[in-house]
């Protein structure tokens, strides 16, 4: 599945543009080769269903999936190279004046954007709802000593006037001060608007004024589709596809719920510019290339006899922007026939000279030459650039392992696996990780991030990367941006995540490397730290709703990575696995273990067993309601921390509030695999989404545009109703949302879904109505039968038609549905596997009418209870009432039943009534 | 009734006093609340604009004291014995319907109901 693991290689280019000075390197080449090597999340924790049948197809679809290297996106801009020039004809440091008109009229954008959001809507509403209802402001605090000042005043009715007119005292709705209101909302508005201000003084304000972030302020500003201006901020933004995704989701952010999010979004971008500034400031005064450029001129006679380009002061970038946006630039045309550019292997050769500047500007040089030219990276590596690049990253100048780095990077970027493979030869990666180790400069450790993201798509390194890398990564870079710290400091302030290029860029690393079969999983699990640091930056992400961008992504598809079979993995498991699961040959065993080593394949035939199993607990299974979660001694850390029910509400937040879809069917796909498996955690994990009320959640996504999204969400269901409560609960609540998705006849939706994510649909609902008339019920209920039929007998795909078909024998062995199928006009024809009939277009929708409400309507006549009646240790009826279920009172009239049906909205409903104690959705009085 | 944060909120209001009904042990009312500022205003089915977090009646006992009183389901709670009841969590509404030493409450509620019988009778509407 897609799911799973996405490498994207893409991340490296962020670095980039950091040099500026050259302008010509260009690094930049944002692929996004997304491989689904492990696709263990998806399907591993999939149950499939009984058949052999069903099991087949998956297992195609799994191998399909391992090797694929999906779209393998270029998002590259080349303009990068196009540097602005002062006067002198030198490439500027991009603060300087040239820009300066640019930077005008962004400032002037800039502050009328500004300007309005001070006076956004929402600022006000804030602000008045407190004021306005004088009553309300004190809730946040002790509200019983509120109340008593605030009624002391009002005297309970007597003060009606003031918020609400009454009857008894005649019509008088209108408050005499509510006229002032928006005068005195004024004062307050500007009592608060100083302090937003000063928000975007510490944020956006610096950027303005600093013509060096220019980057930066185009950043922010969605309008990337200048190609012209200045290559450099056109480059910052071709940096990587994640870089884009912020923008899209700017228009979003002026809404009134994400009000925080331009605050929160441009400080963390404004952060990055402000190293580059650094960096770019200093470098007109950096004593290397001061030296450099003196050097040049002696080397380059005394070695070739012909006249090597004598790039301008500055540096070789210049040569580059003369010979035009996309000239290769080695036999760049260049105006003066006496200069020409050093060729391949003189650079190459330049790599070793004595002198550090020339070793570094010939490195510098050959990142630029790399950059989207996979040809010349062949011919380095053939030409045995490589090695010397390696070598120089133990060079103790900055300037040298910098721009060696640089090189690497882009030589590493790209689908050929061949020059991965030739840094992995001569020991590149722990030449990167020790420098990791061992530099602060930022641009340097974003370089080694970015080489080593790039080196983590290809499968065969991630071992290695493993091996060399995972401690030092995490202790240099998750853990410090995470802003967890293994022992907090009681004055200190936890503190939040920092969304850097460095954490972008090791998570995605990560994130590729996470997706290498059990022992990788197993080396992350147990790698110290990790998972804490990036539950953290998860947790922060959240609190801040910052949950966007692509570090949060790289972070959930870590978790839902790991988390993939920890029931089976996790050491120690065996002691949880549920004892009335029999068990399985191997279904926890170390021989288990390996064989899904090979790639998440082996595990079918346990699965399945482990399935079945599950679905006699679901018998049994209100234990599990009445079931504690273990108490803890100590708060669990560690990998642990996977499968805490805790996480629950985490992933749900990240389903509720995120826009990035592989972030959310990363979540999703978190959820199914920990409600996969049968040991005590899944158990709990299972009843626990229930309880946070995350079923209606994840219903909602069921509408979701994203596919994938779709599928590791039908998926999640699907593990979820193994709990027997949830099942019940799915199947009143989410069949029309599956159904829905499935194509109807010879159209497909207008979602048109893939194969895949309708057959997990269908094994979803063959998984509801299995053991439940109910759902099954149901099922015909929301016209499904019809849309079945027409797959098992129209579609394409034999996987697709399986599926159905499984689902038609299911609901045709519940005799009692018999009846109300005839009354459509089904018979038996229709629900074998080999079609012989034509289905009647009957509309089945009459005769079920009633029957939507009615079972529901039979549950619901003694009380409130519906569902849930049956499991006699359900609490609710007893004398509390604080459990009680309102949420099912809208079912009961058939106006609000079918509100409900047209909004699709899973309403209430979906929250188990027994869970709700906690937070009472209805009491009695 | 909704309000926009912001806008000064204008409701027509009902009074409705409550005789609590004693069975043993407890005091009744008669009918059961949903809503509350911790709770999901996105699920309450009765009111119109789904951000209110106000305090609905959901249910009524039939022929319980709320249902003599002339409580409906549907209706939303503004106060309790003076006390605002349209920024509260869930829990406190319910601890102030359920005041063991008080036999009575008296009930501020709105309903759209209410709303159109008034502007029918004034030939004007009260501003939303």
């Amino acid at each position: 599945m897609p799911a799973e693991v996405k490498q994207e290689q893409s991340p490296s280019n962020a670095t980039p543009l950091a040099m500026m000075q050259e302008p010509q390197e260009v690094v930049e080449e944002t692929v996004t080769i997304e491989e689904d090597p492990g696709t263990p999340t998806s399907h591993v924790s999939v149950v499939t269903s009984d058949d052999g049948t069903t099991r087949r197809t998956e297992t195609k679809d799994m191998s399909t999936n391992v090797k694929v290297t999906k779209m393998v996106k270029t998002v590259t801009t080349r303009t990068v190279r196009q540097v602005p020039l002062g006067p002198d004809g030198l490439p500027l440091p991009e603060g300087s004046s040239p820009l300066s008109s640019y930077t005008d009229s962004i400032d002037r954008r800039y502050m009328k954007n500004g300007g309005e959001r001070f006076i956004t809507p929402q600022a006000t509403s804030t602000l008045t709802r407190g004021y306005n209802n004088s009553y309300n402001d004190s809730y946040g605090e002790t509200p019983e000593s509120q109340y008593i000042r605030h009624y002391g005043l009002h005297d309970g009715y007597a003060d009606l006037t003031d918020n609400y007119g009454s009857l008894s005292r005649g019509i008088n709705f209108r408050p005499p001060r509510y006229p002032y209101m928006p005068n005195s909302y004024r004062p307050e508005n500007s009592y608060t608007l100083p302090i937003r201000k000063d928000d975007y003084g510490h944020v956006a304000q610096p950027q303005v004024p600093m013509g060096s972030s220019t980057v930066d302020l185009n950043r922010s500003q969605p309008e990337r589709f200048q190609p012209e201006p200045y290559g450099l901020e056109d480059d910052r933004r071709s940096l990587g596809p994640e870089e884009e995704e912020p923008y899209e989701l700017e228009p979003d952010y002026s809404t009134a719920s994400r009000r925080t999010l331009p605050g929160t979004n441009r400080s963390r971008t404004h952060r990055e510019p402000l190293r580059d500034m650094h960096r770019v400031r200093g470098y007109p005064d950096d004593p290397i290339e001061a030296e450099l450029i003196d050097e040049r001129h002696p080397y380059i006679h005394g070695m070739y006899s012909a006249p090597l380009a004598q790039p301008e002061r500055g540096s070789m970038a210049s040569l580059d922007r003369m010979a035009g946006r996309r000239s290769p630039s080695i036999d760049s045309i260049r105006k003066d026939p006496r200069w020409r550019d050093p060729d391949l292997p003189e650079v190459i050769a330049m790599l070793g000279h004595p002198i550090d500047p020339v070793k570094s500007n010939a490195a510098a040089y050959l990142q630029h030459l790399c950059y989207e030219n996979d040809k010349i990276k062949k011919d380095v590596r053939q030409l045995k650039g490589i090695p010397v690049l390696v070598g120089l990253l133990d060079h103790p100048k900055s300037e040298v392992h910098r721009k060696a780095c640089g090189a690497l990077r882009n030589i590493s970027y790209g689908k050929d696996n061949e020059n991965k493979v030739a840094i992995k030869n001569c020991d590149g990666i722990p030449a990167l990780i020790r420098l990791l180790r061992k530099t602060n400069d930022m641009e340097v450790r974003e370089l080694i991030t970015g080489t080593l993201w790039n080196l983590s798509s290809y499968e065969p390194l991630k071992m290695v990367i493993i091996n060399h890398g995972l401690q030092t990564m995490t202790n240099e870079v998750i853990i410090p941006h995470s802003g967890w710290e293994h022992e907090p400091n009681e004055d200190s302030k936890p503190r939040d995540a920092e969304w850097t290029t460095v954490f972008k860029n090791t998570s995605g690393c990560l994130r590729n490397v996470s997706s290498d079969g059990a022992e990788a999983r197993r080396r992350l699990r147990e790698c110290d730290g990790l998972v804490d640091a990036l539950l953290h930056a998860l947790q922060s992400a959240v609190g801040k709703k910052d949950m966007d961008n692509k570090s949060v992504e790289n972070c959930v598809c870590i978790m839902r990575n790991l988390s993939y079979h920890v029931h089976k993995e996790v050491p120690g498991a065996e002691r949880f696995q549920d004892p009335s699961a029999l068990q399985a040959p191997g279904s926890a065993g170390p021989q288990r273990k390996k064989k899904d080593d090979a790639g998440c394949f082996g595990g079918k035939k346990a699965k399945e067993e482990w399935f079945n199993q599950g679905r006699k607990n679901g018998e049994n299974d209100k234990n599990y309601d009445t079931l504690d979660l273990p108490k803890r001694t100590e708060p669990s850390k560690g990998f642990e921390l996977l499968y805490q029910p805790e996480v629950v509400r985490l992933y749900l937040s990240l389903l509720t509030e995120s826009q990035n879809y592989n972030t959310l069917e990363a979540a999703a796909g978190a959820l199914q695999n920990l409600s996969a498996g049968q040991w005590t955690w899944s158990n709990y994990i299972r009843a626990t989404v229930r309880k946070e009320k995350g079923l209606p959640i994840l219903v909602e996504l069921l509408r979701s545009d994203s596919d994938k999204v779709v599928r590791a969400v039908a998926i999640a269901l699907r593990n979820l109703s193994i709990d027997r409560r949830n099942k019940d609960l799915i199947g009143s609540y989410a069949m029309r949302d599956l159904v829905s998705n499935l194509p109807s006849g010879q159209q497909r939706p207008a979602k048109n879904l893939e194969e895949d994510t309708v057959v997990a649909i269908l094994n979803t609902i063959h998984e509801i109505v299995t053991d439940s008339s109910e759902n099954a019920r149901s099922l015909i209920q929301a016209q499904a039968i019809e849309k079945l039929v027409a797959i098992n007998r129209t579609s394409q795909s034999a996987r697709e038609t399986k599926a159905a078909s499984h689902v038609l024998q299911t609901v045709w062995s519940y005799k009692e549905l018999r009846n109300a199928l005839a009354k459509d006009g089904w018979n038996k024809s229709h629900f074998q596997p080999t079609v012989t009939a034509t289905p009647k277009t009957t509309k089945n929708g009459k005769p079920g009418y009633d029957d939507t409400t009615l079972p529901l309507m039979e549950k619901n006549q003694d009380g409130y209870s519906t569902i849930d009646q049956r499991d006699k240790d359900c609490k609710y009826k007893t004398d509390d009432g604080s459990a009680d279920l309102t949420e099912r009172e809208p079912l009961k009239n058939d106006t609000n039943r079918k509100h409900y049906i047209r909004s699709n909205r899973p309403a209430v409903s979906l929250v188990d009534a027994c869970d709700v104690k906690p937070q009472p959705v209805d009491s009695w009085v | 009734m909704s309000f926009v944060p912001g806008q000064p909120v204008t409701a027509i209001v009902q009074r409705i006093e409550i005789q609590k009904l004693r069975q043993g042990e407890n005091l009744i009312l008669g009918f059961s609340i949903g809503g509350g500022i911790d709770q999901d205003p996105g699920q309450n089915p009765f009111s119109e604009d789904k951000s209110d977090k106000g305090i609905y009646v959901t249910r009524i006992t039939p022929g319980g004291p709320a249902e003599v009183a002339g409580l409906k389901m549907g209706d939303k709670i503004m106060q309790v014995n003076g006390w605002d009841m349209t920024m509260v969590t869930h829990d406190q509404a319910r601890k102030k319907l359920t005041k063991r030493k008080e036999d009575v409450v008296r009930l501020l509620i709105t309903r759209k109901s209410l709303e159109e019988t008034v502007k029918q009778s004034m030939g004007c509407h009260p501003k939303q």
